[in-house]
């Protein structure tokens, strides 16, 4: 009875296309699309190369750069290169001035020469840009520098990460992804109750035999067999498209989405218990829905809210939901210990569930 | 009927209040249904028939008095009373996505008691239907879908609430043919309709309700010949006799003209009918389309409400 009716509701569920879109393929476009825009790894800068002078030096900074940096390198004359700045196809200049080589070669024979200037012209309204491209090229000449000194270097920068604290933009969003698609399937629960209500299915259903606890159990079963389906696609998606490692233990990720599912679908119960008709329900779950997604740090570090609506965010169940799946599956920073994302959850779910039990209606 | 002893009756109304804010929707109705028969409520939409009968199934809770069914009271023990009962609600109620077969198979699991899927299909003509989703069903296959929904689990008692309303009129004498063989298969049927043939047509006994209330019940016969013992008369207008000659008839109680008839209501239609005939006979005309009708529900309805029911 119970198995015949998820069989039923998922046989549902399966042949409307809407649900189906909505649910599964609407996040992936999703994660494909955060996916891509976040992807870039490091960014690559376009340089103008402007070398007046032509000598041997010249030519080994060039390729300094180029092995060194992310940076592709286009020649041309200074006009030239200007002009290509201008139009944007550059992302700054850099001019070798005449002379170089003839500074070296003094220095090379014990005179001591006036420093050459190596001009790195950039766009100072483009602050991230300007700010990289300056120092990359102070890098460089200073490795030049002690090269060309001749002395060996006493300190150097191992560059490293530590995964479990930084994450890349890649990481933080599956997880965020994954709660926001495990939300909208719960909040969205709401609306086949609604109709079926209003198509006095709940009715006809409430004319049989049929326990209501067998009802809502199917229901949710359902809920939850999307839900493994949802997080087995997120997840797939993010390993072998976008390379984000997932490294927690599979029981515990399993008992986060569990009690993520079940906490947003009590809430699409409440909505469907407070929703007339199904144009209602498409209302008050948009309504809901916004809020809960853009109020709860999935998409965006808590930290860097102001005040006011970090403190809604800290009372918003999908805040825990992301920061639970961040910690178990990709080891981000704990917004707060895991048994405290469980134990809202836990709170929200019980009181929802106290709202509907009192307030949902089968007619 | 009434005096039928309590123990033999399938389902008890006794005394049953039901209102909706200010709306009394079911005002004091009483009734029982005896095995095996088809009791319709007859009325008019908004009559409180659906309310009760909604009552009866345990759908809604009444504000006052006593509901049984099968010998069970339906407060106390409406899941052992939904097992063993069949529903048909007013508005065919249906997963769209679902096939006939997987529809009538879900419903099947919710009871310990089943008919086979296929005699279902064939009784109700949904043979060539059964992989069809329901969304894609007609009017009349939808009726007849929700009337099989009610019959899965071989119910002793149906319930059937304007099954035939929207259907043409070979789809309803179809649905008619589905509920005799109901009644022949020994199962009680309770019925609501606002269709008068359909009512004198299926229903062994009928109450008839409007506000809320039961105005009268019994058979057809009874509820007829309680108020109207008098045949009518009718014959074309045209060339009538004067209304004194027709009054003086014997066996004539009034003369009512109608739009092109007249109307001779009699306690002895042989004896009026030979004196109408002499009459016209000595004026060498004769009574145009002459026609015996008894009253009609309709004519009952007509006379206890003022109004006539389909308006």
């Amino acid at each position: 009875m119970l198995a015949a009716l998820s069989v039923a509701n998922l046989k549902s569920f399966v042949r409307d296309r809407a649900a189906l879109f909505w649910t599964l393929a609407f996040p992936v476009v999703f994660v494909i699309l955060f996916g891509t825009i976040f992807s870039g790894s490091s960014p690559q800068y376009e340089l103008g190369w402007v070398d007046q002078d032509g000598g041997a030096t010249a030519k080994a900074l060039r390729e300094a750069f180029v092995a060194n940096a992310p940076i592709e390198l286009t020649d041309g004359t200074f006009e030239e290169s200007k002009s290509r700045m201008l139009s944007g196809d550059v992302d700054g200049i850099l001019v070798i001035p005449k002379g170089l080589q003839a500074v070296i070669d003094a220095s090379a024979t014990g005179q001591h020469p006036d420093p050459v200037e190596i001009t790195v012209i950039t766009d100072p309204s483009r602050s991230n840009t300007s700010l990289a491209l300056q120092q990359i090229a102070a890098g460089l000449v200073m490795a030049a520098n002690l090269h060309l000194s001749g002395t060996a270097p006493l300190l150097t920068v191992r560059p490293d990460s530590l995964q479990t604290n930084q994450l890349n933009n890649v990481s933080y969003f599956v997880p965020s992804i994954l709660a926001m698609a495990l939300m909208q399937l719960g909040v969205f629960a709401s609306i086949p109750l609604v109709q079926q209500r209003e198509k006095l299915i709940l009715k006809r259903l409430n004319a049989t035999p049929l326990p209501r606890w067998a009802f809502v159990g199917s229901n949710v079963a359902v809920r939850l067999v999307i839900a493994a389906v949802q997080t087995a696609l997120i997840l797939g998606i993010g390993v072998v498209l976008l390379h984000v490692q997932i490294q927690g233990d599979p029981l515990l990720i399993a008992g986060v989405v569990l009690i993520g599912a079940l906490t947003f679908t009590s809430i699409g119960y409440v909505i469907a218990s407070f929703a007339r008709t199904e144009e209602a329900a498409n209302g008050i779950t948009s309504v809901v829905q916004f809020p809960l997604m853009f109020l709860s740090g999935i998409f965006f570090p808590l930290e860097i809210l102001p005040t006011w609506l970090k403190t809604i965010a800290t009372a918003m169940p999908l805040t825990y939901l992301g920061d639970a799946l961040r910690q178990t599956m990709v080891g981000g920073a704990p917004f707060v210990p895991l048994w405290v994302d469980f134990a809202v959850l836990a709170g929200w779910l019980v009181v929802t569930l106290g709202i509907s039990a009192r307030f949902f209606r089968w007619q | 009927m009434l005096g039928r002893a309590r123990d033999e009756a399938v389902i008890v109304v006794e005394d049953v209040y039901k209102a909706y804010g200010d709306v009394k929707a079911v005002d004091g109705v009483s009734f029982q249904v005896a095995k095996g028969e088809i009791f319709g409520l007859l009325g008019p939409n908004g009559a409180g028939k659906t309310t009760t009968m909604e009552m009866i199934e345990g759908l809604h809770a009444p504000d006052a008095g006593e509901l049984r069914v099968l010998d069970m009271d339906v407060r106390r023990s409406a899941t052992a009373i939904k097992s063993r009962v069949g529903v048909q609600l007013q508005t065919a109620a249906l997963y769209p996505q679902l096939t006939v077969t997987e529809l009538l198979s879900l419903f099947a699991t919710f009871y310990t008691r089943r008919r086979p899927i296929d005699q279902l299909l064939e009784d109700l003509e949904l043979g060539e239907k059964r992989d069809a989703q329901t969304k894609n069903l007609s009017g009349g296959q939808r009726q007849r879908l929700s009337v099989a929904l009610a019959l899965v689990n071989d119910p002793e008692v149906v319930f059937l609430d304007e099954p035939t309303t929207g259907l043409d009129p070979a789809a309803r004498q179809g649905l008619w043919n589905v509920v005799r063989r109901m009644k022949g298969e020994g199962r009680t049927i309770l019925m609501t309709t606002h269709y008068m043939e359909e009512a004198e047509a299926l229903c062994d006994r009928l109450a008839i309700m409007d506000h809320g209330r039961i105005l009268d019940s019994g058979t057809v016969d009874e509820l007829i010949g309680r108020r109207f013992r008098e045949r009518g008369v009718h014959f074309g207008r045209a060339g009538a006799p004067s209304k004194d000659k027709l009054e003086a008839l014997p066996a004539v109680s009034r003369v009512v003209y109608e739009e092109d008839e007249v109307v001779l209501y009699t306690s002895d239609v042989p004896a009026t009918i030979g004196a109408l005939l002499e009459l016209t006979g000595r004026a060498r005309t004769e009574p145009a389309d002459l026609m015996i009708r008894r009253a009609s529900l309709e004519d009952v309805f007509l006379e206890l409400t003022g109004r006539a029911l389909r308006d």
